[in-house]
């Protein structure tokens, strides 16, 4: 196997002209859609627009597109990086020159990615980031896969450790493989109600557009029957209704299922000595690596079904990772056991014991209150857009909120060990957030004017990634917790990162 | 290891409900409400063009009285609103943390431990510069909810509480 030499300025595959000629070329029509859709418009009512044939348009796009090879072209040759003994090198720019160097140390994460194209052409892309702010991501959109492992390992081994490589490249193995079944199952336990809801809004829309149509088809007549409450046509309704919401219902689960199997494919987490890497997807491939050390927080979910089917699964967050690459430090379909061996090779001393606190039940009254500010909603918009009769939705909706009002407390808690916080909430999904105390950026104490007087106050522990709540406890449990966290992030002296 | 064992632990930390909280400069309450005039200006300015627009176009009547006196009960409940919340607004600085209050209607106390904080900004705007007032911006590598920014500190103390984090930022690393 032929091995790239990094200390000399290379560029990356000449299949990255086409990478970023593809790349630029969907940008430049992403961005003057609307334009192109005015002129099409006009040119086909006019045949012609301001003198301008539909030939010269033809020839113009070509320009255009000839325009943005050039430019691809010009940026692949002007596109060089190397790699020394403690810093990555990357000289850009067509016209103005830009000359980055990130030393090794500062990287945080190094991502291969492979979209639909990429992996017709065979060839990957590597990304760079740093914990900057987004702009100092850098990608190289096309390396040969050998060539871009190589360069991750490069660029992950320190100068000092060079020698210990071999030993780190045997200690792999393939710690979990999703099967298709189990994919299967975590698409079709998913909490079904977000893609419920973007179905049924899909479809009232829909509804809304053809509503001319159905009109034609007299369901005006059906409601009027229906209002009459003629015995017959009450079933019929109740049958068409019932074959709706089968139907959405169908549709949501397969939507779950097509949408976790493209973004799981394949998912598989593979253990090296110290980090662990995560590579799935089916038309974006990713491969992720987890550094223990770079790791904020830690979120378990999991909901009944998907704990009858023993399926968990863990996000991992990161600091300063952007939200859309956030998604990708989930892993899910794992067993209990794979579980936790994960918890425990990213958190070394994580047992999840401790003491559990619960909030105090004023918990319960504020979520209480919040299904009540969203039951008057749901019964004003109903009332408004239907009539009186949709008052029966109480029917289905008091029984939900007392059951979310008593799943929310019952699944609240939170436990604060020597080194660790978690705590657990959720009302159909049970979350686990689990955070290293030595990670906390700041601690807030928040108490509204009414839980003054109860001497009730909620606590928000910050890390690098993301805000925790302790809701609701008591004043005097709260202060002890502020106080214990911040002695034990001032007294220890650990860094963050 | 569990929390039963922190709460006899917790008598001998240092408490965070002992510590003197010193209230921001009294003369940044004249900026607040500086601001807070120029927007009552504002909304019942707009209160009269709203009349003036909707009466030339329709015929409708609307009562000027009404939607003043409205317009007046909301801004004078604003304005004690954020004179009873302008008391509330205190910071300190320990040996290790800077904590920050705030808010009256939803209190919050946010400490952020110095070792923490990735830099620290003092900004001035030109009414702070006029009344020799500062804000001191802390950031940390958090998300935006774990920076603070204290405004209305005197200026000179703005600038040796940077002086000091900075010193100390530097130390620890």
């Amino acid at each position: 196997m032929e091995t790239t030499d990094f200390s000399q300025p290379i560029r990356q595959s000449s299949k990255g002209i086409i990478i970023i000629f593809a790349f630029n070329t969907f940008n430049f029509f992403k961005k003057f859609f609307v334009l192109f859709i005015a002129f099409g418009v006009s040119i086909m009512r006019r045949k012609t627009f301001g003198g301008i044939t539909p030939t010269m348009m033809l020839l113009g796009l070509v320009a255009v597109l000839i325009i943005i090879l050039i430019i691809a072209i010009l940026k692949y040759l002007n596109f060089k990086f190397y790699l020394n003994k403690d810093d990555f090198h990357l000289a850009t720019g067509i016209i103005n020159k830009d000359n980055t160097i990130i030393p090794k140390s500062k990287i945080q994460n190094v991502y291969i990615k492979q979209n639909f194209l990429q992996q017709l052409i065979n060839v990957v892309s590597v990304k760079i980031e740093t914990a900057g702010d987004k702009k100092s991501e850098i990608e190289i959109s096309a390396l040969d896969k050998p060539t871009a492992l190589l360069l991750k390992k490069k660029l992950f081994t320190k100068a000092t450790i060079e020698n210990d490589q071999e030993e780190y490249i045997d200690d792999t193995e393939v710690f979990f493989k999703v099967t298709p079944k189990r994919l299967l199952l975590e698409g079709l336990s998913q909490n079904h109600f977000k893609s419920f809801l973007l179905i049924f809004t899909f479809a009232f829309g829909l509804y809304n557009e053809f509503k001319d149509f159905l009109e034609a088809l007299e369901l005006e007549k059906h409601i009027d029957d229906f209002v009459k409450l003629d015995e017959h046509t009450i079933l019929n309704l109740i049958i068409t209704n019932v074959i709706i919401v089968v139907v959405v219902i169908l549709i949501s689960f397969l939507f779950s299922v097509v949408k976790t199997f493209i973004i799981n494919f394949n998912l598989e987490v593979v253990e090296h000595q110290k980090t662990i890497e995560i590579n799935k997807g089916l038309f974006n491939k990713v491969s992720l690596s987890l550094t223990p050390s770079r790791i904020q927080n830690l979120v378990i979910t999991t909901n009944r079904v998907k704990q009858y089917f023993n399926l968990h699964s863990l996000s991992v967050k990161q600091a300063m990772v952007n939200v859309k690459q956030q998604k990708n430090f989930k892993i899910v379909a794992l067993e209990k056991e794979q579980l936790n061996y994960l918890v425990n090779k990213l958190l070394i001393t994580y047992n999840g014991e401790g003491e559990p606190g619960k909030p105090r039940p004023y918990f319960m009254r504020i979520s209480a209150l919040e299904m009540l500010v969203f039951g008057i909603v749901i019964n004003g918009l109903s009332v408004f857009f239907f009539g009186v009769q949709m008052l029966l939705i109480n029917t289905i909706f008091i029984p939900f909120a007392v059951l979310y009002v008593y799943f929310a407390f019952k699944k609240a808690y939170y436990i604060i060990s020597d080194d660790f916080v978690t705590i657990g909430s959720g009302v159909i999904d049970t979350t686990t957030n689990i955070l290293e105390i030595h990670k906390i950026q700041a601690v807030k104490i928040k108490q509204t004017i009414f839980q003054n007087r109860r001497r009730i106050a909620s606590v928000v522990i910050s890390t690098a990634s993301k805000s925790v709540t302790i809701p609701y406890v008591s004043k005097s449990e709260a202060l002890a917790i502020y106080n214990f966290l911040l002695f034990k992030v001032e007294s220890q002296d650990k860094d963050w990162m | 290891m569990n929390f039963t064992n922190l709460q006899i632990q917790t008598e001998n930390l240092p408490k965070v409900e002992g510590l003197v909280l010193k209230p921001i400069s009294k003369s940044y309450f004249k900026i607040i409400m500086l601001n807070k005039l120029a927007i009552y200006a504002g909304l019942i300015g707009l209160v009269f063009g709203l009349k003036y627009v909707i009466e030339k176009k329709e015929e409708v009547q609307l009562n000027l009285y009404y939607m003043l006196s409205a317009v007046v009960v909301f801004c004078i409940f604003n304005f004690i609103v954020s004179l009873l919340a302008f008391k509330k607004r205190k910071y300190a600085m320990r040996e290790h943390d800077v904590v920050y209050a705030k808010g009256l209607i939803v209190h919050s106390i946010t400490t952020v431990p110095i070792s923490r904080i990735q830099h620290v900004e003092e900004s001035r705007s030109w009414l702070a510069r006029y009344f020799g007032l500062s804000t001191l911006k802390i950031f940390t590598a958090g998300e935006a909810g774990s920076d603070l920014s204290i405004k209305g500190l005197p200026h000179l103390e703005a600038k040796q509480m940077k002086e000091i984090i900075s010193d100390k930022v530097n130390g620890n690393n």
